[in-house]
């Protein structure tokens, strides 16, 4: 599986594309901060919002801005594959046995269930319901701030991919 | 002076220490900081642009502490990130160009404190004061060019090569 995923990657000739544009790592980075603080910015007002923050916002209008999220996180996605297909150093091997980047994209996995689970089990429906000034339930305060937790985790382990030394000597791996 | 900076106990322990909470843990830090001012502050300017209407103006003005927050974890990670790279940074033009967008942006959000959420008719959900986008456009245009500066410090041969200097 691993080998046809960077089979289909490298077919798009990505890797040679970076190599010989020196222009695309560092304006494919810049995008990659700027869908992270869109992806942030929509996503982790709403989860604030729920936790008892800016109480006045009604979750339901600060929910019309989570497409900008979404729009982040393909940004991301789109950017991220350029990085992983495009590695000078390694190829794509070295990213996809990155510890920190293995646990990354797990985490992202497991925010991608939680937003599910939000809607799927109601608790988006219960949310939306909450008035101006109005505390959000529970089972949505837990959403929101598992949704946190995890956001700023994808960070932190995003960082570490360059660090990955560290993570395992921190591990004792 | 420089030197001594970068030869400091602390920027010694930031910069070569293996534990998780010095080089690594501190930039992951300044990402946070930066998505949590810089995320917040772009949906604040979206409403003030005119996005989603139905969120009173005045209802955004507890979010503000939030972006003093982000400014302030990254303000002391950014020293310590400066303290342990000192001589590389202070010598890289383009970091002074990132600080200027930041000093730019801070004093933005205190001109859109005072003109657009300490405005009477702002408070009193009664309107909203003119020119009110320009400081949402000022926000989003210096935010921007900071972490684009932020991002091109980390490249000095790549400046060099595209900007000649």
């Amino acid at each position: 599986m691993e080998q046809t995923f960077i089979r289909i990657l490298l077919s798009t000739g990505v890797d040679n594309y970076v190599a010989t544009h020196d222009w695309v790592w560092p304006v494919c980075e810049i995008i990659h901060f700027f869908g992270m603080f869109l992806l942030i910015g929509a996503v982790g007002l709403v989860d604030l919002r729920i936790l008892g923050v800016a109480k006045g916002i009604p979750i339901k209008s600060l929910e019309r801005f989570v497409p900008l999220g979404v729009i982040g996180l393909v940004l991301n996605l789109t950017t991220g594959l350029i990085f992983v297909g495009g590695n000078p150093v390694g190829g794509p091997q070295e990213y996809l046995h990155n510890l920190a980047f293995q646990i990354k994209m797990v985490l992202i996995l497991i925010a991608g269930l939680n937003v599910i689970a939000f809607y799927v089990f109601g608790i988006a429906r219960a949310a939306d319901a909450t008035p101006a000034e109005g505390d959000a339930p529970m089972s949505a305060k837990f959403v929101a701030g598992l949704s946190l937790l995890l956001w700023f985790s994808v960070i932190l382990f995003g960082r570490y991919i360059m660090y990955n030394d560290t993570l395992l000597y921190v591990l004792g791996l | 002076m420089i030197e001594a900076i970068e030869q400091s106990a602390y920027a010694v322990w930031v910069r070569e220490s293996p534990s998780f909470w010095a080089y690594t843990w501190i930039l992951s830090l300044h990402a946070m900081g930066l998505a949590i001012v810089v995320g917040i502050n772009s949906i604040v300017a979206l409403r003030l642009l005119g996005y989603v209407p139905e969120i009173k103006i005045n209802s955004l003005r507890k979010l503000v502490p939030w972006m003093y927050v982000g400014f302030t974890i990254n303000a002391f990670s950014g020293l310590s990130l400066l303290a342990a790279n000192a001589s590389n940074d202070l010598h890289n033009w383009m970091f002074f160009v990132k600080l200027s967008m930041i000093a730019l942006a801070m004093v933005n959000l205190e001109l859109t404190k005072a003109n657009v959420f300490n405005d009477p008719m702002v408070i009193n959900n009664t309107g909203v004061p003119a020119g009110v986008k320009k400081f949402a456009i000022m926000s989003l245009l210096f935010w921007s060019l900071a972490i684009c500066a932020g991002r091109l410090t980390e490249y000095p041969a790549f400046v060099q090569a595209w900007f000649g200097f």
